[in-house]
Order: structure tokens, then C-alpha cells, then sequence
């Protein structure tokens, strides 16, 4: 996985107060279809919060709740310390930039900005005012009197996210924001985005399927599956140290050895598994004989054709699959119990590095601390 | 709790006021043209269901409408007279419809509205001058046999008029735009792909048609049949202007047991039983355009 | 069947279609210009059947209240269409939709005499009881916006599903209330589709004579009630004047929107174009 800088993570603005409490909110439809189950968090004010999950995992849901769109079947949210789990949404200082926009196709640009803060009886030359300053942040004065039918995708975006910021809401959800866009255009407007945001310093929910986006984008992230969070952590936490094989499985590539603990001393582990002997250079909450998955990612995994020395933390395979992606290359290698394990290799000279081709037999070794010991 | 209140008072006028009007204008009718069904004319009015007798009241029902519906043999025949008719008006409107509607669709995509708007204008044009029209091309000494007469074509007027010729015209010449638009819509959205990947693996065009667009254009056929069949059941005006004395339809009989004979509980009994008939192909059509939807 | 000729045969059968339903209509517009007193057989060309039209006051009297009550009709239509059409599409759920949903189906296949009997024996009803409404434009009325509410909802119904149900929800979140919902978002976007929803139930309601003829009273006669009258006497060549004045008033109105239409479909795609080239720079 490709980690592009993180914008906002190191930023400043996030301070410890907390901005929006979710209590254990519960969403039932049609009385049995449970889409958010029990859910609970928090997020800080200048925080960006990410939600990812695969499709109908309750992500949109839980931020439909938030926008007042959907009531909580069970629970409370909170904004500012106030119960806002009966407040309709337009009487909610939230604001939303919807999923492909739902720009108003009647109004033009200038009015599609206005239109929030028109329903506040603001005195129009404020409007005004407030309207040119987005149109400003957004680069988009030029388009001031176009219909959105005559904005490009990207313009359109901006637009989208100009007329939720117009109303300086306490809180910005972001549903898919990048969604609507092509993959080559992804890539500034997801850094114009953050730039944006992070000037106007707004708080953000950000739901979204992509975990590019997601890890990029958010400074925390929730892991959603099938309406509960599997794990909530800073994007270098949930990648590095998942809590379950779910997450590990579900962000990024994984490998996953499953084996029995051997040794189980403070300061190391070791695990046997079929192919392997892990070392692992950290403790774990168990105990010795448990079962548990070793989660090895394949950016860690060396390759090379001299077997290695020692007797952990290497195994040995046929290579069954290379698959070039231009920066880095990956290589499937079968071992003798029949798995297959997934290697990355960076391609850092123009040369194929480890000059490995189809049906070599190679060797794969890795360090202490690379893996992930899991046990459920 | 101000915004459902609001939500739920806002609910209730969209919901009330269109329930309360198609309740006022169609269920109650209906279910007071079974009850006037069910009661004899008298005199004057219709007589009541519901008499009292010592304070208590009596429920009298008369099936006497029904009994002389289903024992008269006129209104036998003329029952299935009516559906034999509906259904040779949708064999013909399917038979002419459908390859209309599937050259429609094939044809260039920028003269597609064009087609389709002159299919669409006769219908925005009076239907009974349209009927009437006809009434003027078919008469012995009407325009057809006038032009054929003195091309020498024909030596006496072909008898086009007041018989089942020019009933079954008339009516396929009316439904048929119901026929073609649900078949167009249908086809037009048939992903061709299909055909192509048919192709590909080596069926002829003509099996293709009968293998992949037919099967798929069934909710379209079905809508289609039925948005023909069933008008076509209880239509009166056309047989009034272009049929006949053998051309029965239960529409006209519906008529004039209410306008001529003033038999408003015979014509209530009528209009009972044509509904009855009509409700099987009322269902399919619901689940036709259901389906239809959903595409 | 090779490429061409089946190009000739699907443009043959579209021909014979066209002609088939143009025949007739054709066939009306020509003899109205027939000086012959016998509609069928052409003497000469003269316009003395539209003279006669002008003094036939009993057929000018009745095209006026046919226009009266297409027209308040037509309204009506819209306005309850609407409110079905957002009962359905908008609440999904609720007790009693699939009763609403066939409720405002069957006008629209019910054999017209049925619907006619049935609000005829209601109305009389209603008038047994509360004395009131007699027969006449207001019956004649109710008749035609029933009917006319089933087609409003159908048109009103497509426009709704095409319409992306975010933007209302975009409207609230930016603060609108319900109402403000309505009248700020989905209606204007709802105004091209309850244009052409007028249009059609104005021209159902001219255009109906069997609703007309259940229940009308003395001295109410639609344009189609005196048409159908004089039509089932025999031909009548004033039936064709009025025909094609009709017919032309009709074919102006469709044609004139209809090029309108693909006009403003046309610019869109084209600002669309130049909105994706422009970005590309």
C-alpha cells in the first residue's frame, strides 16, 4: 500500500475537546435489519474522522443519524455537549457535502452557496460577502453564474464543498467525497480538499469505501463492518497494529499465518507454524499452546536466493505469480504446505532487483518486530 | 420532537388528501354499485338494502340482477362477445406494435423522438373524431369504396361499415399507442449487448430475437396486452359509432340499461360483472408494471 | 434477409403504421374543405362548413364549456396528481399504500362507462342525502379530475423518480424546513413535468364523452356530448370543420413543445461538453 503524506495528522489544530459524543447509537430498520449496531465515539474539535467500510456496513447510516436525516432507534449524540438526537437538521449546526453532490440543478453556482445562508435571514450584503469569500477559498469566482450541468466534475466538488462550508457549520460530513471523480483527478482534489478544510479548520466526519482515502485523509479511523466498529485508531495504528484479522485482512494486503504459540516469555513470543517459525520481539496477552494468526504484510517480506541464516522468521517457496505495478512488484510464492505468500518488493532500480522469474525457488525472511500476533 | 410532529402532520395532509379523494371518487362508487346491484328499481328510486322492521334491521339482498344475467343467453354471449373482441384487438395491436416498437427502437437515436411524437399525437388528438373519421373512410358510399369504385377495383361498395370489420379497425386503431409505448420503452432500454454476445457465440439474428429479445420484453408485452385488453372489454363508444347490431359489447348493453331502460340496478349488476372479469388481467398488469419498474 | 433489406422492410412496416393512423385524420382535414353537403364525395374546395360552424351556436356554446371545465379539470388534476404522486413516492411505507397506489390505477384501465356508473350512483347518493351537488359542471367536474389525477400522478410520478432525493435532503441540511423544501427545491424542478401533466388531462377532459354523458345534467352538453350526438345520427361536415380546427390547434401545441423540448436538451448536452472540455485545459 502506497502511504502518500498525511496532511493532517501532525496538525496542530486537533486539541483534546471533544466536539460530537455518539452513545451507543442503534439504528433498526423495518424492525429486524439492524444497519448500526451500538455504536459509541467521539470526535475532537479540528479533527478529520474517518468511517471506512465495504458497502452497506452502516456507514451511512451512522452519519445519516448524525446529519438528522435518520433517527437513532436507540442512543444519543451529542454536538457541543447538547443532545441533538431529536433536532431536525435544519436546525443543526451541521452541514453535509453529499454523496455525487446533490448540487441544485435550477441554481446557479453563486446561488447554490447562498441558499444555507438565505434559510438564516442573513442581511444580504453579509451574504454576499460570505458567498464571494467561499467562492474565493473554492477558486471558483469565474464560475459564480454558471448551472452546475455546465461545472466539470472537479468544479462541481468544489462547489459541493463551498456551499456546506458556507454556513461555517461546527461539524462537516463528508459522504464519499471523491466518489463521483476519476482516478486521475482524485489525487489533487483530495489535497485541494484537505487544503480547504483545514483553512477554514472545521471539524469533519469523512465516510468513504476507499481506505486510500481514508488513511490520507482522516486523522482517526473507524473500521466499520456489518454495523459495529471492528477498531478505532490513528491510520498508521489500525495498519501497523490491527486488533483482528478482519482489519488486518480489510486494510491493505495481508499475509495470514495461522500456528500455536511455543514460547511465551515477556519480552518475545514464538509461534510454529506450518511453513515458518515466528520470533516474534514482543510480548501478547495469552498463553502458551493458544492457536493465533500471525499477520506479516508483504512490504516487509525480503526475498532473496541464499537461504538465511538462523531458524526463524523465514520460509521458502516457488514463485508462482509476479505482478508489476510499476513502483514496486509483487511476488506470489508457494510454499511446500501449499500457501501462498505475498512478497513486495520496491522496485528501486530500473532492473528487476531480486532477478526472480517463474518457477524459481526463493527464500523469504523477515524481522522480529514485523508481524502482528492475533487472536481473534 | 418539533420536527416529527411537524413531519408526521406533513405526512398525513400528502397521504390524506389523495386517499380521501380516490376514496370518495372510486372505492365508495364501487362499493356502492355493488350495493345498488343488489336492490331492485322501483318506482322511482332504488329500493333500500336495509328496511326496518320493529326496530330491527333487515338486510335484504336480491340477487334477481344476477340471476337474470347469468340466465339470459344475450348477456352470456354478449360477455364473451366483448372479451372475444378485447383479445382479437390485442392480437392484431401486438402483432403490428410489436415489430413497430422494436424498429423504433433500433432506429437512429436522434429521430427515436420524432417517431415516438407522432405515434403520441393522434393520441393528444380527439379519440371520437378519430372514430369518426373512420366512420367517413368506411360507409358504402364512403371514401375507400369511392376510390376503389371509380379505379374499378370493386363493381359494388364492399360492406365495410356496422359489422366486426369495422369494429375491430376501430379499436386497434385506437389502442394501438397503448400498446407500442411500454413496448418501446421496453426495447429501447434492452442493453444490446446482449445480441452481440448472442452473436458472438454463434446464434443467428433471427434466434437471437426469439431467444434474448423476446424473453426480455416480456413485462413489456404483458403491460402492453393489458393496457389494450382491458378498456377494449368495456368500451363503448367505438361500437356505438363503428359496430353493429351483431357486434355486442358489454359496454353498450351497460348504456343502455341505464340510459334507455333506466334500469340502474341491471346496469350496477352489468358493470359488477364486467369488473369481475377484468380483474384477473388488472392483477397481471400490476405485477407487469411492477416488473417493469424495477428494469 | 441481408443488412439493406431488412432496413427496407422495418422502414415499410413503420410507413404503413404511420399512414394507418394518419389516414383517417388526413381524411377529416381534406373534406372539411368540401363544398359537397355529402361528406364522402369531394365536389369542390370552399370553406362554407367553417361559415357554418360560426353560426352553430349550439356546438360554440358547448366547445366553451368544454374549455371551461377542461381547463379547472386540468388544474384539479394537477394539484391532487401531485399529492398522489408524492403519497408514493416519498413515503414508502405507510399503512394502506398498496390500497392508494390501486385506487389511483384503476381510472386509468377501468372501462370508462364503469367509472362514469359508478360516480353517477355516488354523486346520487351524496345528492339523496345532502341535497346537493346537482348535475352539471361541477359533477361533470369531479368526473374528469379523477380521471385526470390518475394520469397527472403517472407523469408527475416519473418526474419524481428521475429527480435525486438528496437534494431535498441537501435543502434541510442547508436549513430549509419542510415547507421551504417544497417550495424552494421541488417545485420549480417539478414545473416542466406538472406542465405537460396539464396539458395531458386538459386534453383527456376535452376529449372525454363517456364520463360527460353519466354525469351531465340538462343544458350541459360538452363538445364531444354534441359531437357523439350528431355522430351516431350519420356524417355531419361541420364535425369536420371542427375537426380540424381542433387537430391544428393540437399538432401546433405538441409540435412547438416538443421541438422546445429536444431545443433545451440540446443546449444542456452542449454546455455539458464545454463544461468537461473547459477542465481538460
Amino acid at each position: 500500500m502506497a502511504t502518500a503524506p498525511k496532511p493532517q495528522t501532525d496538525s496542530k489544530a486537533i486539541t483534546k475537546e471533544v466536539l460530537l459524543r455518539v452513545e451507543g447509537v442503534t439504528k433498526i430498520y423495518d424492525g429486524t435489519v439492524k444497519a448500526v449496531d451500538n455504536v459509541s465515539l467521539t470526535v475532537n474539535k479540528g479533527e478529520i474522522f474517518g468511517l471506512l467500510g465495504g458497502s452497506g456496513c452502516g456507514k451511512s447510516t451512522l452519519l445519516r443519524m448524525m446529519a438528522g436525516f435518520e433517527k437513532p432507534t436507540k442512543g444519543k449524540i451529542f454536538l457541543d455537549n447538547q443532545d441533538i438526537t431529536d433536532l431536525p437538521s435544519y436546525q443543526r449546526p451541521i452541514n453535509m457535502m453529499f454523496q455525487s453532490y446533490a448540487l441544485f440543478p435550477h441554481l446557479s453556482v453563486w446561488e447554490n452557496v447562498a441558499f444555507g445562508l438565505k434559510r438564516d435571514n442573513m442581511p444580504k450584503d453579509e451574504i454576499a460577502k460570505r458567498v464571494d469569500a467561499m467562492l474565493t477559498l473554492a477558486q471558483l469566482n469565474k464560475y459564480a453564474q454558471r448551472k452546475p450541468h455546465q461545472l466539470s466534475g472537479g468544479q462541481q466538488q468544489r462547489v459541493a464543498l463551498a456551499r456546506s462550508l458556507a454556513k461555517r457549520p461546527k461539524l462537516l460530513l463528508l459522504d464519499e467525497p471523491l466518489g463521483a471523480l476519476d482516478k486521475k483527478l482524485r489525487e489533487t482534489t483530495q489535497l485541494e480538499l484537505v487544503n480547504i478544510i483545514e483553512e477554514v479548520g472545521v471539524t469533519c466526519v469523512l465516510v468513504t469505501h476507499d481506505q486510500e482515502e481514508a488513511m490520507t485523509m482522516a486523522s482517526r479511523i473507524a473500521v466499520m463492518s456489518e454495523g459495529y466498529f471492528l477498531q478505532i485508531g490513528e491510520p498508521d495504528v489500525i495498519y501497523e497494529t490491527p486488533n483482528s484479522r478482519q482489519v488486518a485482512d480489510f486494510i491493505g494486503n495481508v499475509n495470514m499465518f495461522e500456528g500455536e504459540v511455543i514460547v511465551d516469555e515477556p519480552d518475545h513470543i514464538i509461534v510454529k507454524c506450518d511453513e515458518c517459525t515466528h520470533y516474534v520481539g514482543h510480548g501478547f496477552t495469552g498463553n502458551k499452546g493458544m492457536a493465533v494468526g500471525v499477520a506479516l504484510r508483504p512490504e516487509k517480506i525480503m526475498l532473496s536466493k541464499d537461504k538465511p541464516k538462523g531458524e526463524y522468521n523465514w520460509a521458502e517457496g516457488v514463485v508462482t505469480e509476479i505482478v508489476y505495478f510499476g513502483d514496486h512488484t509483487t511476488y506470489h510464492l508457494k510454499t511446500a504446505a501449499g500457501h501462498v505468500i505475498k512478497a513486495q518488493e520496491i522496485n528501486n532500480t530500473r532492473d528487476l532487483s531480486c532477478g526472480l522469474t517463474w518457477g524459481d525457488h526463493a527464500y523469504m525472511h523477515w524481522g522480529d518486530l514485523a508481524m502482528i500476533v492475533l487472536t481473534h | 420532537m418539533n420536527m416529527l410532529k411537524n413531519l408526521f402532520q406533513g405526512n398525513k395532509l400528502v397521504i390524506g388528501i389523495p386517499y380521501g379523494w380516490f376514496l370518495l371518487l372510486v372505492a365508495i362508487p364501487l362499493l356502492i354499485v355493488m350495493k345498488i346491484s343488489l336492490s331492485e328499481m322501483e318506482a322511482t328510486s332504488v329500493s333500500n338494502m336495509i328496511s326496518w322492521t320493529n326496530g330491527l334491521p333487515t338486510l335484504k339482498l336480491n340477487f334477481a340482477n344476477y340471476q337474470f344475467i347469468f340466465s339470459d343467453a344475450l348477456y352470456v354471449k354478449t360477455y364473451i362477445s366483448s372479451i372475444k373482441y378485447a383479445l382479437i384487438t390485442t392480437l392484431i395491436c401486438l402483432a403490428i406494435g410489436y415489430p413497430f416498437a422494436y424498429f423504433m427502437a433500433r432506429a437512429p437515436k436522434h429521430v427515436q423522438p420524432t417517431l415516438l411524437m407522432l405515434i403520441m399525437l393522434p393520441f393528444w388528438t380527439s379519440f371520437l373524431l378519430r372514430i369518426y373519421a373512420w366512420k367517413t373512410l368506411l360507409v358504402s358510399n364512403g371514401v375507400i369504396n369511392n376510390v376503389l369504385m371509380s379505379l374499378h377495383v370493386i363493381n359494388a361498395p364492399l360492406e365495410m361499415m356496422n359489422n366486426s370489420f369495422s369494429l375491430t379497425i376501430g379499436m386497434v386503431y385506437s389502442y394501438l399507442p397503448f400498446m407500442i409505448l411500454p413496448l418501446y420503452a421496453n426495447l429501447s432500454k434492452l442493453d444490446l449487448r446482449y445480441l452481440e454476445a448472442a452473436a458472438d457465440l454463434g446464434t443467428s439474428p433471427f434466434k437471437a430475437f426469439w431467444l434474448i429479445t423476446v424473453p426480455l420484453s416480456k413485462a413489456g408485452i404483458i403491460a402492453g396486452s393489458m393496457l389494450v385488453f382491458i378498456p377494449a372489454v368495456g368500451e363503448f363508444v367505438i361500437p356505438e359509432l363503428l359496430g353493429g347490431p351483431d357486434t355486442l359489447m358489454i359496454g353498450r348493453v351497460l348504456w343502455d340499461e341505464f340510459f334507455s331502460n333506466n334500469d340502474w340496478p341491471m346496469a350496477a349488476a352489468v358493470a359488477v360483472v364486467m369488473i369481475a372479469l377484468i380483474l384477473v388481467p388488472m392483477a397481471i398488469l400490476n405485477k407487469a408494471e411492477a416488473k417493469l419498474e424495477e428494469a | 434477409m441481408s443488412q439493406a433489406s431488412n432496413k427496407v422492410f422495418a422502414n415499410g412496416w413503420m410507413l404503413a403504421v404511420y399512414l394507418f393512423l394518419y389516414l383517417p385524420i388526413v381524411t377529416l382535414v381534406v373534406f372539411s374543405f368540401n363544398d359537397s353537403k355529402l361528406v364522402t364525395v369531394w365536389s369542390h374546395a370552399s370553406t362554407r362548413w367553417y361559415s357554418a360552424l360560426m353560426q352553430d351556436s349550439d356546438l360554440l356554446s358547448a366547445v366553451f364549456l368544454s374549455l371551461k371545465i377542461a381547463f379547472l379539470s386540468a388544474l384539479m388534476s394537477v394539484f391532487f396528481g401531485t399529492f398522489t404522486a408524492f403519497a408514493l413516492n416519498r413515503y414508502r411505507h405507510f399503512r394502506g399504500r398498496t390500497m392508494l397506489s390501486s385506487m389511483a390505477t384503476t381510472p386509468l384501465v377501468m372501462p370508462d362507462v364503469i367509472v362514469g356508473l359508478s360516480l353517477l350512483l355516488m354523486l346520487v347518493s351524496l345528492q339523496h342525502w345532502l341535497g346537493f351537488p346537482q348535475r352539471g359542471l361541477f359533477t361533470i367536474l369531479l368526473g374528469h379530475a379523477l380521471l385526470g389525477t390518475a394520469y397527472a400522478a403517472v407523469v408527475v410520478t416519473s418526474r419524481l423518480k428521475e429527480m435525486d432525493g438528496r437534494l431535498d435532503e441537501a435543502a434541510m441540511d442547508l436549513g430549509s424546513k419542510p415547507w421551504q423544501v417544497f417550495t424552494l427545491v421541488t417545485f420549480p424542478l417539478l414545473v416542466p413535468a406538472l406542465v405537460s401533466a396539464f396539458l395531458l388531462t386538459f386534453t383527456l377532459s376535452f376529449d372525454d364523452v363517456v364520463l360527460s354523458s353519466f354525469l351531465s345534467g340538462p343544458g350541459f352538453n360538452t363538445m364531444p356530448m354534441v359531437i357523439f350526438s350528431r355522430a351516431r345520427l350519420g356524417l355531419n361536415p361541420t364535425i369536420n370543420a371542427v375537426a380540424t380546427v381542433t387537430i391544428t390547434v393540437v399538432t401546433i401545441a405538441v409540435i412547438a413543445s416538443s421541438f422546445y423540448t429536444s431545443h433545451i436538451e440540446r443546449k444542456r448536452k452542449r454546455e455539458m461538453a464545454l463544461a468537461y472540455s473547459d477542465s481538460n485545459q
